[in-house]
């Protein structure tokens, strides 16, 4: 018997109990709509924080904080010899390490002044790294920095800020903000350093070859000053202390610590060629007693936590597909029950036991994914619409807005596919006794109209 | 064409541990040759149904072989009995046994559809078919539209599909009026000569087993009569 003619034998038969097949269709379709919408919750929760981990860090990028010290079981600080382990390594495709200038840099530009961060960077790194710049130059010698893309927002007018200085998000107006243009302009750099109780300070004039790029998270700043190695030497030469930090008293602190943090780094990512290579990259560096941290180890925990989760809602789900079964093993019962007469003809005149075995297979098969995609669209709706409502019921009820990263249902391709598996293998199951049944209807039972 | 050697059955009655065993048919021996037209007679409860049972498959022998045009079927399995019924057999049953929610020409194309026939040459053959049987005109009306004549008709045309080599008919003439039964044993005739379709007929009706090349007669589930040819 070919399958076509199969499939209209299925169509007919269902023809002939159309509520009963439509109410089981009903059943069905509600328990897949509801496996699909529960677990949405659990993929759209997980789509939220993952999209929130990934947009605040680079996905190939590695912190790597120290190695573990087998003496003390502290943590000392990298220096030259790390970063060059590290660039040694396969599908490391940079190292960057900056170190900080330990005291707040003060910059004045004509009228204008701010304190901001002052890093020390390998800018050959960094530009592997993707580190651009929106304008000017790389610094070429020790006069000369580059100042971040949002340098200029705290850039003010002279003298004491006020309130009235700053809008409602905190930013400087822009009428006492500086306007004009930065590239070949000479800032001042003033460093201080603290002398017998006395603060005592030091300009370093320096010329501003170059702007950063603006940074691609909309959320992100980037206001600090790179400065070249050679003027951080000048600054230290001018402080007596490593990296510019100032001390009030040389007593305060071991100066051997003080000595071995002179060429170490305060800040060393290692970026991995692809996203796939991070974790190769850092197991290879937590085996050397490195403390490293990277997004893609604490997705991975993540994701580990949400599959639970979701197989949990899935698990549940299921169980609202396994009472629809009850259903479709009810009417392929009956089904069977009723057409006994007609499957002993059938048998009688030569239809064989799998193709009668086939035909009701077929047919609780077309129950269960008819079903299932009617739940499909179903939740496909129902999810847009939680999406939508919930939103507004939360800006209501509270009077919040929700944060439009938040995704309340989210329904990925696998999870439809994950129900139609779930619910053709529970179909298949639930029909397979009757389909059993059918074929050992008794051919003289069955045309004596006996059963 | 058909040889049955020693061929004895027993129906099992009463539960597991309290059964009792009641024979029905007794040692049977006989043979009916291609073309032939051979009728099984004998009172009720002779055993002439279960013999029939038997060589259409439905139930399967305690003793003895049953071989049907070459091949040893008392031993075979329901799927092969299935594949070979649709091939060689064809049957005419009293009550017609055709499905009622089915109309006069899917009854008829049923078989077709079991074999895995094109539905293009399914049309043809079922329309000539029931052209032949005299329903053409009638082809859309459901069982229960028909008379007991047409009805038995549907009956022998969905047998004459397949163009089976052997007919086994079950008291064909039973729920028929004088006059359409006169047409049926005439058309049974005809096929006979015309097409050389062999038939077995179980009957207890004198004019029918009148028709036949050969009558057996049944008696307590043994043969007491015509056994040669």
């Amino acid at each position: 018997m070919k399958l076509s003619d199969q499939f209209r034998f299925v169509r007919q038969n269902m023809k002939k109990n159309r509520t009963r097949v439509y109410m089981t269709i009903l059943a069905t379709a509600m328990g897949c709509a509801f496996l699909i919408v529960l677990a949405s919750v659990g993929f759209g929760l997980q789509k939220s924080v993952v999209k929130e981990m990934t947009e605040r860090r680079i996905m190939t990028q590695i912190d790597v904080y120290g190695q573990e010290t087998t003496e003390s079981g502290g943590y000392r600080q990298l220096d030259d010899k790390d970063v060059q382990e590290f660039e040694e390594m396969s599908d490391v495709k940079a190292v960057t390490r900056r170190k900080m200038l330990q005291q707040e840099g003060f910059y004045l530009i004509g009228n204008y002044q701010q304190s901001t961060q002052t890093v020390v960077a390998n800018f050959p790194s960094e530009i592997k790294a993707g580190f651009e710049l929106s304008a000017g130059s790389l610094a070429k010698d020790k006069a000369e920095v580059v100042v971040g893309y949002n340098f200029p927002l705290n850039l003010g007018v002279k003298g004491e800020q006020t309130e009235e200085m700053f809008d409602e998000q905190g930013q400087l107006k822009e009428k006492f903000r500086y306007n004009g243009k930065l590239i070949g302009e000479t800032i001042e750099l003033t460093v201080s350093k603290m002398e017998d109780g006395k603060k005592i300070e030091k300009v370093f004039p320096v010329k501003v070859a170059g702007i950063s790029k603006k940074p691609t998270k909309e959320w992100a700043e980037d206001r600090s000053v790179y400065i070249s190695e050679e003027l951080l030497k000048d600054i230290e030469a001018f402080t007596g202390t490593p990296k510019g930090i100032v001390l009030d008293s040389t007593d305060q602190v071991n100066l051997a610590d003080l000595e071995a943090s002179k060429n170490t780094f305060d800040d060393v990512k290692v970026y991995a060629k692809n996203m796939e290579a991070v974790q190769g990259i850092v197991d290879e560096l937590k085996e050397n007693d490195y403390a490293t941290y990277s997004v893609v180890n604490e997705l991975k925990e993540v994701n580990l936590m949400f599959a639970i989760a979701k197989a949990g809602l899935i698990f549940i789900g299921t169980i609202a597909i396994l009472i629809a079964s009850i259903g479709i093993y009810n009417t392929m019962t009956m089904a069977v029950t009723e057409r006994a007469p007609d499957i002993g003809i059938m048998k009688a005149i030569g239809a064989n036991p799998r193709t009668i075995k086939r035909i009701f297979l077929l047919e609780s098969s077309y129950i269960g994914l008819i079903g299932a995609f009617i739940g499909t669209v179903v939740s496909y709706g129902i999810s847009y619409a939680v999406n939508f409502v919930i939103p507004i019921i939360i800006k209501q009820a509270f009077g919040e807005e929700t944060p439009p990263e938040i995704v309340f249902s989210d329904i990925p391709l696998s999870l439809p596919i994950i129900c139609i598996v779930i619910c053709y293998g529970v179909t298949i199951l639930s029909g397979l006794r009757p389909a059993q049944r059918a074929t050992k209807v008794d051919v003289l039972r069955a045309m004596r109209r006996e059963v | 064409m058909i040889t049955i050697k020693h061929l004895s059955h027993e129906f099992v009655v009463g539960k597991k541990g309290k059964q009792t065993f009641i024979p029905v048919l007794k040692d049977i021996s006989f043979e009916v040759k291609e073309g032939e037209i051979v009728t099984i007679v004998g009172r009720s409860g002779s055993g002439k149904s279960t013999l029939l049972n038997l060589v259409s498959g439905f139930i399967h022998p305690k003793e003895g072989e049953i071989w049907i045009n070459g091949q040893k079927v008392s031993q075979m399995n329901e799927t092969k009995f299935a594949d070979f019924r649709i091939k060689n057999l064809g049957f005419i049953f009293q009550s017609f046994q055709l499905i009622p929610s089915m109309t006069a020409f899917q009854n008829v194309e049923l078989p077709l559809i079991l074999k895995g026939v094109s539905e293009t040459v399914r049309k043809k053959q079922t329309e000539e078919m029931l052209a032949k049987v005299g329903l053409l005109d009638y082809q859309d009306h459901y069982p229960g539209e028909l008379s007991g004549g047409q009805q038995q008709r549907v009956s022998i045309a969905r047998a004459l599909i397949v163009n089976p080599p052997i007919i086994l008919a079950d008291e064909p003439t039973g729920s028929l009026d004088s006059e359409t039964e006169e047409d049926l044993l005439k058309f049974i005739k005809e096929l006979n000569t015309d097409l050389g379709i062999t038939f077995l007929i179980i009957t207890h009706d004198e004019k029918v087993a009148n028709i036949g090349h050969r009558t057996i007669e049944l008696k307590d589930g043994r043969i007491i009569e015509g056994v040669l040819a």
